[in-house]
Order: C-alpha cells, then structure tokens, then sequence
C-alpha cells in the first residue's frame, strides 16, 4: 500500500464504482435467486416459502435433472478434454510453420462472432435426413455408407452428440486464439538456447511451450468449462431440448422449468445450483493446475 | 506534488462514482415523462375528448411483422385515433408470439404490466387473473355496442369470476389441409375415416410424397393434433375437463386408444424425416412449398397458405378431421380462441386506454376483412367475403365455421403449464420412439398428481 502513496481511502473511492457495479449486477441477483429458490412461485402471483424442498425434489424427483446435468458434463467433458487440446495441437502448428499466420488465425476465429442462430441453422441443414438435403447424409450416400445414415437431430441418442459437435466447431477457434497469443508471448531466444542445447522441433514443444502456456491453457480450460455449463443457445435454436427432453441440459431445463412450467422458484433453485457448480469447478481446476504451475516451476 | 495528485485522484474518483449515479438516477426520469409533461400543455382544446392532458398508451401487441395484413390493420386503426385525439399516444410495443410471452410474465413479475396487452385463454390467463393485473372490462363491451359484435360463448373463455378480462383477437379450429394435385397424383381421396387417412398416408408414401407435414420441435403442433385424435375417441369434448373433476384419469380407455391411433398415425410413416429438428414455421413451408399431401393445423393458417404456392389456382383444400375407430362426431373441433387483448389494472390512464381499446376492437372485423384476414376472427363480419376476393379455400373454411358443434381447447388451454409440459415433451417422443400407450397414460397421470 505504501508504494503507492496514497491513502486508503482514495483507493476505495477509486474501487466503489466498479465494486457497485458488480455487486449490483452479479452478487445482488445471485442472493435473489438464492431465496426464489426456496420459493413455490410461478413467477407472478403469491409466493410461498418452502425452504429446501425445491432442491430435494431436484435431486430425488426430477426425471430430467440428472440426465441433464450429466449430458452438461459430457459437453464439458468434450470441451475440455477434446476441443482445447485440438486448439493447443493446432496453434502450435500454426505458429511453427505458418508465417504470416494472422489470416488463417482469423478464419478459425470466423464462426466465434458469427450469430449462435445462424450457425445453428446452418448446421440444421447439413444435418438434415437426405430428403430434405442434408449434405452429411447425401455425402454418406454417395459413398456408399447407407448405413450410417442417421436423422442426426432428432434420434434421441445421436441428437446430442449432434449438438456437442457443433458447439465444438464453434469456439475451436476462440480457443486456437488464446493458445496461439499465449505461444506467441513465449520469448524466442528460449528457443534460441534450447536450440544450442540440441532441443528442436517437437521436443522442443515437449519442454518449452507446453510448460510455458499452462497459464493460458488453464484459462481455455475453464472458460471452456463454463461455457459448456451455461451452454443454452445452440440448443434451444437447434433442437429446443427435445426430442423428448433427449438433448437437454441444466441451462435449457432451467428456462423450461422457469418459463414454460412457470415454475420460477423451482427454476431459480436450477439456477443456484448451477452458480455452486460454477464455483466449485473453476476452484477444482485452480486447484489441479496450481499443481501442475508447481512441478513446472 | 504528490497531495495535489492526490486531491486530482480523489476529485477524479468522485466524477465517476457521481456519473454512475446520474446514469442511475437518469434512467428512472425517463421512465416518469410520460407522466411528468400533464400540467406544461394545456393548449390542445380542440380535441373532442374531455381531457386534454398529455397522455401515452403503451400497446403491446403480436404483430410485429409489417407484411402481415394485421400489422397493416393496427397501424392504421391506432393513426386514425391519435388523429381524432391529438393529446393522446398510442406508443406500440410490437413483438412476436414467444418474445411478449417472455417480455410480459418478467413484466407480470415487477408488476409493470403495460397498459393493453397480449394474453392466452383459459389456463394460460388463470395464473395473470390469480395475481389481480388485469382490469375487468364487462362496462367497457357495453358501449357502443361492442359486445355484440363476439360470437355467442366466445368470451367465455376470458372470463373468471363473472369478469370479463380480454378481448380475442380470434377464434380458430383445427383442420386438415390437403394439397389437391399432391392427393390426385397417388389417387388419394379425401379420407372420411382416420382408418382411410392412414391408408393414405401409406399410398402417398409409396408414391415418394411426404403424407403429412408438421412442426414438431415446437411440440404444441403435435399436441393439437394428438387432442383432436382424443377429441374423437372420446367420443366428445371435455376429457381434460373430466380429469380435472376427477371423473377419470388419463388412464382412461378413451386416452389410450387416442395414444394407439396416433401412433398407427406416425407408425405409417406420415410425417416428414427429422420431424421434430421442424419449429412451426419450417414445417409449415413443407406444405406451403407443395412438398407435402396434407398440413393439420388451426384455421388461422389459410391466409399464409392461399397466398403460398401450393395455394395457387385453388389447389388447396381442407377437410374436417376424421372419426377414429367409428367414433366422435367430424362437427366437433379443435377450438382455439385466439390470443386476447387485457388492460392493465395498474395503468395510469385507465378510462383512456379503455375508451381505445373499445374504438379498437369496434373498428378490429372492418379493418382486418379489408385486409383480408378475416378469416377466424372472433367478431361478426358484415360484407361479403367472395365479392371481397377470398379464395375457394377461405370459403370452404368460413363454411366449416358454420358446422362448428363445439368441442375441445388446446392442452395447454385446458391445464396447468406444468401438466401441459410434461404432456407436450411426452407427445413429441412418440414421434421418435414407439411406446406402449399404458405407458403414455402413466407419464400423463404422474404428471397430472405431481402439478396438482
């Protein structure tokens, strides 16, 4: 504090509008949405308190809850565990062999700013059954692979696996982005010594960039974890959670439940719990990665 | 030096917190000037009402789409009245179906429910009654005649408690469309029996033609169609109803074998590939694009489809839905009054926004037949519907209006919004998967306890 030589109080007076602002739009709605959860409301007319018995018909008495919540975990899963690592593979290539890389970075990025509606009807086409046209499928007829032909969106056990791969496509090149600024920042005369020392190439990828951008990938890591967590759009435009609640998860089952069941206290106990589950997976991933920073330093 | 950078910081960090605070404050002004100008203007005496205050309406209306004949229709209505009252503004708030739903129950919720509004029949206005947002309007249709104007019964189904609280902007009934040069080309008839409709959705199959087109992603499409199936094997209206009255169950014969004969329906292959990836409006061009034999859906769907081209030359025509196993009666439909127009209790120029809606609704039949979509509105038409340019087909339709023998609302008309969910995601599974209709009637019947 000293350092800065200036009093407490011109730091607080400095801190209050961005403090306001966040308690405002983040910790104010959490705290609400904490007590509707314990609410029996419809959203409109009188609310009764029923302290935790939203949440124990969450978790005993709700035929949708856990399918739901582990088909989040199966996007996330995909996300962290396939999506990112894709991205880390693919920058590093990029920056090792492509020179003027802005351009190809920039066309992986593509699809991020493009609207979630756009891209969910695009790909709703090119999922549709070959007599509407789908390409995926006509192309498997062409080749002969009649067999593999499936109504991608609407078979309930394909539907979703559908829509985790789209959601994938999307923000690949989000994650291609931050790797590859995260690999560009690593200085180049480490490169230069490990050069000298007989490490090239793949092996010099092996000891230098992987342990240098643990930080950044640990960003991707949980900014793709919570994206998956919140994921919503691409669902509802897609398939709307059907068929028969087969592609829906915690985000999608919430605005059912909230909106169309009007059931908004049992949807703000969906909600609570997701901000928990939020919470206790970025201290998680905190924590294993903090673990990994330790052995690498 | 450094206490005058440190008065610039704390002088700097005060600006902001202060701008923050005007940016607070700002927002909440804005939202009093409509009432805030009242005592600045008293100027305006020639208009013909007795206030001459400064007053603004908010209108929130479905009929954001300026192609549609009944955006033209609101527009001109509203112009011609803040032409007559020049004090008053009708600020419109236009949205489409599923947006001012959303907009209206978060307005519902903070009690900011906007002076005329948009709402649904039966148990979908129930939950907006129970909270008390709505004024009654049983003096309002006095005036001027205006109730005379409904259909008889009409507006029993925005009535609680003795009160009227909506005006419809509507009144449908389900029927089944069918594209004629589409029935001719794989010899079909226009089925008078459900067995005969599943015959031929089976030769139109075999011909390459999509039998029947729907919207399934939207899944209240199916739903329509799955309550007509048990309107029939009912034997008559009110199933819902019996339930409700704890008559019977959804375990009931009568709802199995709806459940049965549905599915014999999508069994047949009626319905296109990837049924429910279609939302409503999709599923709808499949027929309106001629890809499709037969489109089951509410009579406020000829408009859209007369101008379509499958509609061209009258190729398009419609027929009662058919009984099931010999049952129910072909006169009895599928009803669905329309959405509604309700004033707020709370607002605050409640005598104005009452005398408009009056002067709307007076003036909603003669508007919406000049712009020819008078078909399936709620009100009595005076003119002469083939003289004005309908088509065969809106004639057809107008006829079957008059054959009308009552029947059934929508489920989600009929029951509570969680029972309807649970009954719309286990409808739209049958479309995917083949289930044993005991089953069905269990998924139904849980439901129905559990949202008691």
């Amino acid at each position: 504090m000293n350092v800065l030589k200036v009093s407490g109080w011109v730091i607080a007076a400095f801190v209050l509008p961005c403090l306001l602002l966040y308690v405002c739009l983040v910790f104010i709605p959490i705290l609400v949405s904490i007590y509707s959860g314990m609410l029996d409301w419809n959203g409109i007319g009188a609310s009764k308190f029923i302290g935790f018995a939203n949440y124990t018909k969450m978790f005993t008495n709700d035929s949708v809850f856990w399918p739901a919540l582990g088909r989040t975990f199966l996007l996330a899963g995909f996300s962290m565990l396939v999506q990112v690592p894709i991205a880390l593979f693919v920058a590093i290539l990029i920056s090792r062999y492509v020179r003027r890389p802005n351009f190809l970075v920039s066309s992986y990025f593509l699809p991020v700013i493009l609207s979630v509606v756009v891209i969910g009807q695009l790909w709703k086409t090119i999922y549709n059954p070959a007599s509407m046209g789908g390409m995926i499928n006509q192309i498997l007829i062409g080749l002969g692979l009649d067999s593999l032909t499936h109504s991608w969106l609407t078979e309930p056990k394909v539907a979703i696996f559908a829509v985790i791969l789209v959601s994938l496509w999307q923000y690949l090149g989000y994650h291609i982005l931050i790797q590859f600024t995260g690999i560009q920042n690593i200085p180049a005369d480490i490169y230069e010594a490990a050069k000298i020392d007989g490490a090239d190439g793949f092996k010099a990828d092996r000891y230098i960039t992987l342990p240098m951008i643990v930080p950044i990938f640990k960003i991707s890591v949980v900014l793709a974890f919570i994206g998956s967590l919140q994921s919503f759009d691409l669902i509802m435009v897609m398939t709307g959670g059907g068929p028969a609640h087969a592609t829906d998860v915690i985000s999608s089952h919430m605005y059912n439940m909230s909106f169309l069941s009007m059931k908004y206290g049992y949807g703000s106990a969906i909600a609570t719990f997701l901000v928990f589950v939020c919470l206790l997976a970025t201290v998680i991933i905190n924590f294993l990665f903090n673990r990994l920073d330790k052995r690498y330093s | 030096m450094t206490r005058r950078s440190r008065m610039l910081g704390a002088v700097m960090a005060g600006v902001l917190a202060l701008s923050l605070a005007a940016c607070g404050s700002g927002s909440s002004n804005s939202g009093d000037t409509t009432t805030k100008p009242a005592d600045t203007t008293t100027t305006t005496d020639n208009g013909n009402s007795n206030s001459n205050e400064k007053i603004t309406i908010t209108f929130q209306n479905i009929y954001p789409d300026t192609t549609d004949p009944k955006n033209k229709m609101l527009h001109k209505i509203v112009d011609q009245y803040q032409k007559d009252h020049p004090n008053i503004t009708i600020e419109l708030d236009s949205l489409n179906t599923d947006q001012q739903k959303l907009k209206l129950k978060t307005q519902a919720a903070s009690k900011e429910v906007p002076d005329i509004t948009i709402v649904n029949p039966a148990a979908q206005m129930q939950p907006f009654i129970d909270a008390d947002l709505f004024a009654p309007l049983n003096e309002m249709i006095e005036q001027n005649g205006l109730k005379d104007t409904f259909q008889q019964g009409i507006l029993d189904y925005y009535t609680f408690n003795g009160n009227v609280y909506a005006l419809p902007d509507g009144n449908n009934i389900g029927v089944v469309y069918y594209n004629k040069s589409l029935f001719e080309k794989a010899g079909v008839k226009v089925p008078t029996t459900f067995e005969e409709m599943v015959d031929a959705v089976k030769q139109l199959k075999a011909k390459g033609v999509t039998p029947m087109a729907i919207g399934e992603k939207d899944s209240w499409t199916g739903s329509f169609l799955f309550m007509n199936v048990l309107l029939r094997t009912n034997g008559g209206p009110g199933f819902l109803k019996e339930v409700v009255d704890g008559k019977k169950t959804f375990e009931d014969p009568a709802f199995k074998e709806a459940v049965d004969a549905f599915e014999s329906l999508i069994q047949a292959g009626a319905f296109q590939d990837g049924v429910t990836s279609f939302d409503y409006n999709a599923g709808e061009n499949l027929f309106k694009t001629g890809k499709a034999a037969m489109y089951y859906m509410g009579s406020w769907a000829t408009g859209g489809i007369e101008t379509s081209e499958a509609g061209k030359d009258n190729n398009v025509g419609v027929f009662k839905f058919p009984t099931v196993n010999g049952k129910g009666n072909p006169d009895e439909f599928m009803l669905a009054p329309g959405s509604a127009f309700a004033v707020s209790k709370d607002s605050k120029h409640l005598k104005e926004t009452l005398d408009f809606l009056n002067y709307f609704m007076l003036n909603y039949p003669k508007e919406t037949f000049a712009a020819k979509g008078a078909v399936g509105i709620a009100q009595t038409v005076d003119g002469d519907f083939k003289a004005a340019g309908y088509s065969d087909m809106a004639m057809d339709v107008l006829k079957l209006f008059k054959e009308v023998k009552g029947g059934d609302l929508a489920f989600d008309n009929t029951m509570n919004p969680g029972t309807a969910q649970a009954h719309l995601s286990s409808i739209q599974n049958l479309f995917v998967a083949k289930k044993d209709a005991s089953e069905v009637a269990k998924e139904h019947q849980t439901a129905y306890e559990e949202n008691k």
